[in-house]
């Protein structure tokens, strides 16, 4: 029976800095204030993560539970396989994204249940919300299926899907001629979601707060990019196994003061740590880039592992989805309407490569994005994890490596996989000799450079 | 063009040489303009005077090629696509254009774009909701389309080309509805397997050619006498897109007939007509968004739940009554996130109906067709028990 599986042990991984350090506690209580403000006859939302709507539930003092955030929970407690089993048992194939099987799996069971939580429940676990905010976008199948997916156990509960397109990058078009459908678009969406959080949680917004909220994403945005900015140090203060601790300020505390203050004292460490050449290693061989995927959440000791081979991350393309605002072609400041802002702001984000990637013919902004972290934070390799359960962040990264040899340069790559959270799929012996492997071809590319 | 063999026997010819007409009228100096999906606009690529032809898989060819630049995590029949796209059996495309169907489609563009390199490529960012807004949006990734596809034919698509190119279409998909219909009668007039011949045929060529090659079709089964003989179970099958027949073949030779299907090709895409409007994008684009029922497209809730799935899989129960479906089969892929996610939902909805379900998950590779079998022989003999 499910039931009486217990989660293996849980290595404790090392952080090099004690933001990252801070980053547990913070998830836990932001987990627990969940039950809390539904207890309170707060509403609360199942959320997903980088959906343009942290300020809009923020304004209107909805709660979000982030579905993304608590699958990953399970999964790095090493606590995911029997909720992934339950929705197995619900014949949601396997192959399916697993945060979204780990989340129906627990749903499902915790309505079984009567609404009690399944026994042992990671953290508390995911209590039943009051509306569910989907996402139909370029970007993530599951983000408009999960939740439809998921009334089929809690029907008297409403979902809206939030699309939030960008335009694609073709040669025989520059997008800036379709810019403006796209921001009517968007801003048309999320004015809908406004009216239906109004409708389902008799919340009022406070548009003065929203404008409020969004400055301080813009803010936190800037904030953000500085600090990461500072990981271009030799030796680098700070590794990609922390930012995928500081993803969760990044990803579930935007528009908040909470997650400003976070980045500001990253930023401060990083500072200190730079000023004392205090690097994630004592003795930096290797200079890698984490050019795509979603970790293993459940095998994060692998950077320690990365670590203690001599090689560390500088940075990475996953969970770094912010810009420096000031560097957009876009004045802010004229725009007014805070939802237009947004829409702006997700717009410009993701087309802010393409001007550039028209100077390199055979380019993409993909690959443009690749080369500017492999020179700005000289890079020696880039290691990417293919996730077998998610299509979204993970199909299109061996075309991305391939292009990326042919029209910028041969620079070793590693592709490693695995899963987000389903265990099963992964290989700790394997995995480990990979990773020698590609420290070994590293060295002799060094080597041969002199 | 006129159709001088048998409309099954051509069928047969464009199956087994899946592609041959497209590489004929390439020779004779027609733009070939491949797609994948069924929602690729046809009707603008008519239009503009190109063949749209549909990028078919191979259930039956190992898939070699396509690993070196695409992963194995994608829905294997785009797998299977790209496969044989890179081993040149569609060396005769002068276009690609892959809409926002789902991630596997999706995330590849670029992918199937770079490494093909044709002289034409496109992507059609399809929204997700079906909602009045996202119509308006989609109206303008069409104007988009439209106008990028113009400048490749080296002329403006006119309201008026693109009018008779719906009328052409709306057409052709009457011709499937009416062959589709001859399903209705028991034991059908034509089998699951040859309709889905059929569908598969016409894929792959102009749709001038697939109204008279359909005409030909029907001509030839309608005067069937409707044999009596042993009842068989008669079968539903419910999936993304089956660009194959094998499968059906396998349920009926295990002693059914496919009598109906919500699949692609099939009632899917053939069933809603794009309506004739002042401005020609309009009816294209309510066609394409709101009036095809993929799991790929988010239909807004506006009543209950149960009225909900009514909505959503309302049309499935129509089948089912309309075709007197014994039993349905949802066939899914492996790694297919929009109908997967379905499952649970659509198997409970139809089994509400009284209709016996069995759910297969398939990866698209003959290499599964024993165990198929077994599964649905196991459910025919459910289905004969009852």
């Amino acid at each position: 029976m499910t039931e009486e599986k217990k989660p293996e042990e849980r290595k404790k991984r090392r952080t090099a800095t004690e933001a990252a350090g801070r980053v547990g506690s913070m998830t836990k209580a932001m987990l627990a204030n969940v039950p809390q403000a539904k207890g309170e006859g707060r509403p609360i939302a199942y959320s997903f993560i980088c959906c343009c709507y942290d300020e809009i539930i923020r304004a209107m003092d909805i709660t979000p539970h982030w579905v993304e955030n608590y699958a990953g929970i399970c999964g790095a407690k090493r606590d995911a396989q029997r909720f992934l089993e339950r929705a197995e048992a619900e014949n949601l194939s396997r192959s399916l994204c697993t945060y979204a099987l780990c989340g129906l799996g627990f749903d499902a069971w915790r309505e079984e249940l009567g609404g009690e939580m399944p026994p042992d429940a990671p953290w508390g676990g995911q209590v039943k919300p009051d509306v569910m905010l989907g996402s139909g976008q370029m970007l993530c199948d599951p983000r408009n299926k999960w939740f439809q997916a998921a009334q089929h156990y809690m029907p008297d509960v409403p979902t809206y899907d939030l699309n939030l397109p960008w335009p694609p990058y073709e040669e025989d078009y520059d997008y800036r001629e379709v810019q403006d459908d796209y921001v009517k678009y968007m801003v048309a969406q999320l004015r809908g979601l406004v009216e239906f959080l109004e409708r389902h949680t008799n919340r009022k917004m406070d548009w003065d707060r929203l404008s409020e909220l969004v400055d301080l994403t813009d803010r936190t945005w800037n904030l953000v990019h500085e600090a990461y900015e500072l990981r271009r140090a030799v030796p680098t203060p700070m590794g990609t196994g922390d930012a995928m601790n500081t993803m969760v300020p990044l990803s579930f505390m935007m528009g908040t003061q909470q997650g400003y203050d976070f980045f500001k004292e990253l930023y401060d460490e990083l500072q200190q740590k730079i000023a004392r050449k205090e690097g994630v290693i004592p003795d930096e061989k290797y200079r890698l880039l984490w050019g795509g995927g979603l970790p293993s959440w459940f095998a994060l000791t692998d950077f320690n592992y990365f670590n203690s081979k001599g090689a560390v991350f500088p940075a990475e393309t996953t969970y770094r989805m912010v810009e420096a605002l000031y560097n957009f072609d876009i004045d802010f400041a004229r725009i007014t309407d805070p939802l237009e802002h947004i829409a702006w702001r997700w717009l410009k984000f993701w087309t802010c490569r393409y001007d550039k990637t028209r100077q390199r013919p055979g380019s993409h902004p993909d690959v443009e994005r690749l080369i500017d972290y492999i020179e700005d934070y000289q890079i020696d390799g880039v290691v990417m994890h293919e996730a077998f359960s998610c299509r979204s962040w993970h199909v299109g990264l061996i075309w991305q490596l391939n292009l990326l040899k042919k029209i910028y340069r041969d620079i070793p790559s590693l592709v490693l996989e695995s899963d987000i959270i389903d265990i099963s799929s992964y290989n700790e012996a394997d995995t480990r000799a990979r990773i020698d492997a590609f420290i070994d071809t590293l060295e002799a590319v060094k080597s041969r450079a002199g | 063009m006129k159709v001088e063999a048998g409309g099954m026997a051509l069928v047969d010819k464009y199956c087994q040489d899946y592609g041959s007409r497209a590489r004929e009228l390439k020779g004779q100096g027609r733009k070939i303009i491949g797609g994948l999906c069924a929602y690729v606009p046809v009707e603008i690529i008519t239009a503009a005077g190109f063949v749209p032809f549909r990028i078919k898989g191979s259930v039956s060819e190992p898939i070699t090629r396509a690993d070196v630049e695409m992963e194995t995590i994608v829905c294997p029949l785009v797998r299977s696509c790209f496969d044989l796209a890179v081993k040149g059996r569609y060396e005769f495309l002068d276009g690609l254009v892959i809409p926002h169907a789902c991630d596997s489609i999706c995330r590849t563009y670029d992918v199937w774009k770079y490494t093909l390199g044709l002289p034409y490529s496109h992507f059609i960012n399809m929204p997700h909701s079906d909602n009045d807004t996202s119509l308006e949006f989609y109206k303008t990734v069409l104007n988009t389309f439209r106008k990028s596809l113009g400048k490749f034919a080296g002329r403006e698509i006119s309201d008026d080309s693109l009018l008779q190119a719906i009328k052409q279409h709306n057409e052709n998909r009457a011709r499937v509805r009416q062959l589709a219909g001859l399903r209705r009668s028991d034991p059908p007039l034509i089998s699951g397997e040859e309709l889905a011949r059929a569908l598969i045929a016409i894929m792959s060529i102009p749709v001038e050619e697939s109204i008279s090659l359909l005409g030909d079709v029907i001509a030839e089964v309608k005067p069937r006498a409707s044999a009596t003989g042993v009842e068989k179970p008669r079968i539903m099958v419910v999936g993304a897109q089956l660009d194959d027949d094998t499968f059906i073949r396998l349920i009926e030779d295990s002693g059914a007939w496919v009598v109906a299907d919500d699949l692609c090709p099939g009632t899917r895409e053939f069933w809603p007509d794009a309506d004739i409007t002042a401005d020609p994008i309009d009816g294209l684009a309510e066609r394409y968004l709101q009036k095809i029922k993929c799991a790929r497209t988010y239909r807004e809730q506006k009543g209950t739940y149960p009225e909900y799935l009514e909505e959503r899989f309302g049309h499935i129960g129509g089948f089912i009554r309309d075709f007197a479906v014994d039993g349905v089969i949802l066939y899914i892929y492996k790694y297919c996130d929009p109908f997967g996610f379905e499952v649970p939902a659509v198997k409970s909805y139809i089994e509400s109906l009284g209709t016996p379900v069995l759910y297969l998950e398939d990866e698209y590779s003959k290499s599964t067709i024993g165990r198929l079998r077994t599964r649905v022989q196991a459910f025919l003999e459910l289905l004969g028990a009852k």
